[in-house]
């Protein structure tokens, strides 16, 4: 399967070399800021990194299910199919790549993020007066202690409950393509209905969690940013059960 | 035998692009597959290259239906073009390398510049011409136990022509089976050993070139013209 994901990954290198040539971009523009003491430049840099990372991870997501779609539906396909790799295999180096991708970009943007803060840190005068006036501030604004590492896990626990969900999405958008490629392939209007059928697998998924939070274990604690352990327990199962159906209507239907 | 279809047929919608095909393949033969556009040549050849599934009937490669393993074996060569964009005329020889156990690289390198290709060439910057060259020197680079080529003359010139058939030929052996489509009679008449006619998706005869040419004498062309 590593030859398999080798060249899928290679599929998305320009959004991945564009990505990074704008985010360094991003950050000479915060570093010049800095530097230069110019308010304006820092404000964009960062209104870009944060908007950008958004967009980005937004984008390399249906990128992915894009470059499905081209792997079904144009002649390029062949390169793929004609090899002697099982489906499973060759769906499953597609849906790890999709993953890895968006952990790619996810990654850059921490870093970029850690950069900027140690950056700023260094200029404004070292890191205990910014912990100093961030946890003056949480005092006299909520009267609380600040718990660095609670705050740490949280944003930890956010960011893989933004993976995991974004994923479903995107193993959601694969399932429609497929569909679109084999049950509907004779439809005129097979793009339409896969897209309709994609936003209706999307309802679907999040019904069954909304209906399992009104059970008594089910319920959202609201304590912590981001997904509850049996909402990601949810999505994984919703994970396995979307490669499956994938699986097997491209091993039963697909013709390419 | 190496393959054998039984029944094999390949709906579209409100077509029959392959109606109930019965043949046999055997081993160390060389066959033409002939007919006119659209007759169901290149979706037989997809069937049995694993990349479309057949709408009924069986393929048997080896007296098993037909998996995803056998592609290992199995080397196709579209008519069209199907490389990634991005690569270069090296990335694909890296590519059936990969995946494939029976590609010999050092072949793949001697046919790329016997044909006038280099390795740091753009394969989106190929003429038609290139490119098919190209499908060809990946494709015939594999030891391949079933190779189906599909057009592969077409939009050769005429020197590259010779050379294509010349690699085809050794390519062929006791071993293994070849099966080419094309429209051009007169390049192939020389060396294959049957003729597999097929029109409207149906294979209307199978003749072995070699008995029609002593019984009868007639040229290829004239047979074709005959049945079609």
């Amino acid at each position: 399967m590593g030859k398999l994901i080798k060249y899928e990954w290679r599929k998305q290198r320009t959004s991945r070399v564009v990505i990074l040539i704008s985010l360094a971009a991003c950050l000479v523009l915060f570093l010049g800021g800095l530097i230069f003491q110019n308010d304006p430049a820092l404000a964009v840099a960062i209104l870009l990194m944060v908007f950008g990372s958004i967009f980005v991870l937004f984008y390399t997501g249906i990128e992915s299910i894009l470059v499905l779609n081209r792997d079904l539906k144009t002649k390029q396909s062949y390169m793929l199919w004609m090899v002697p790799r099982s489906v499973w295999e060759i769906l499953g180096a597609k849906y790890i790549c999709a993953f890895l991708q968006m952990l790619f970009v996810f990654g850059i943007f921490v870093a970029a993020a850690c950069l900027c803060t140690v950056a700023a840190v260094l200029s404004g005068g070292g890191i205990r007066e910014l912990v100093k006036a961030v946890e003056s501030l949480v005092r006299s604004m909520a009267n609380v202690r600040v718990d660095w590492g609670m705050i740490l896990i949280d944003l930890i626990w956010f960011a893989v409950s933004m993976l995991i969900g974004w994923t479903e999405v995107i193993l959601v958008g694969f399932l429609a393509v497929i569909i679109s490629r084999t049950v509907l392939i004779r439809s005129k209007f097979a793009g339409v209905l896969s897209a309709v059928l994609f936003f209706v697998i999307i309802f679907l998924i999040e019904r069954g969690m909304s209906m399992l939070g009104t059970l008594p274990w089910g319920n959202v604690s609201g304590a912590a940013p981001g997904l509850e352990i049996w909402q990601i327990v949810y999505y994984l199962l919703m994970s396995v059960i979307l490669f499956l159906v994938s699986g097997w209507l491209s091993e039963k239907k697909l013709s390419v | 035998m190496i393959l054998e279809c039984k029944d094999l047929t390949k709906t579209f919608v409100g077509k029959r692009a392959v109606s109930n095909v019965n043949l046999s393949l055997e081993k160390g033969r060389i066959y033409g597959l002939l007919g006119e556009n659209g007759s169901g040549k290149t979706t037989w050849m997809k069937m049995i290259a694993g990349l479309t599934k057949p709408s009924a009937g069986e393929i048997l490669y080896k007296d098993h239906p037909l998996c995803y393993r056998d592609k290992a074996e199995i080397a196709y060569m579209s008519t069209e073009p199907f490389f990634y964009d991005y690569m270069k005329v090296s990335d694909v020889g890296q590519y059936y390398e990969d995946f494939f156990s029976d590609f010999d690289r050092e072949k793949f390198t001697e046919i790329v510049g016997k044909i006038g290709l280099e390795d740091n060439m753009k394969v989106r910057n190929l003429s038609s011409g290139m490119s098919a060259k190209l499908r060809i020197a990946a494709t015939l680079s594999r030891k391949a136990v079933l190779c189906l080529l599909d057009e592969p003359l077409n939009g050769i010139d005429y020197k590259a022509r010779e050379e294509i058939i010349s690699l085809i030929l050794d390519e062929a052996g006791e071993e293994n089976t070849v099966v080419i489509s094309t429209h051009l009679l007169e390049e192939v008449e020389s060396f294959v050993d049957e003729a597999i006619f097929i029109k409207a998706g149906e294979v209307l005869k199978v003749t072995d070139l070699e008995q029609e040419r002593i019984t009868s004498g007639r040229s290829l062309a004239d047979i074709y013209m005959d049945i079609m």
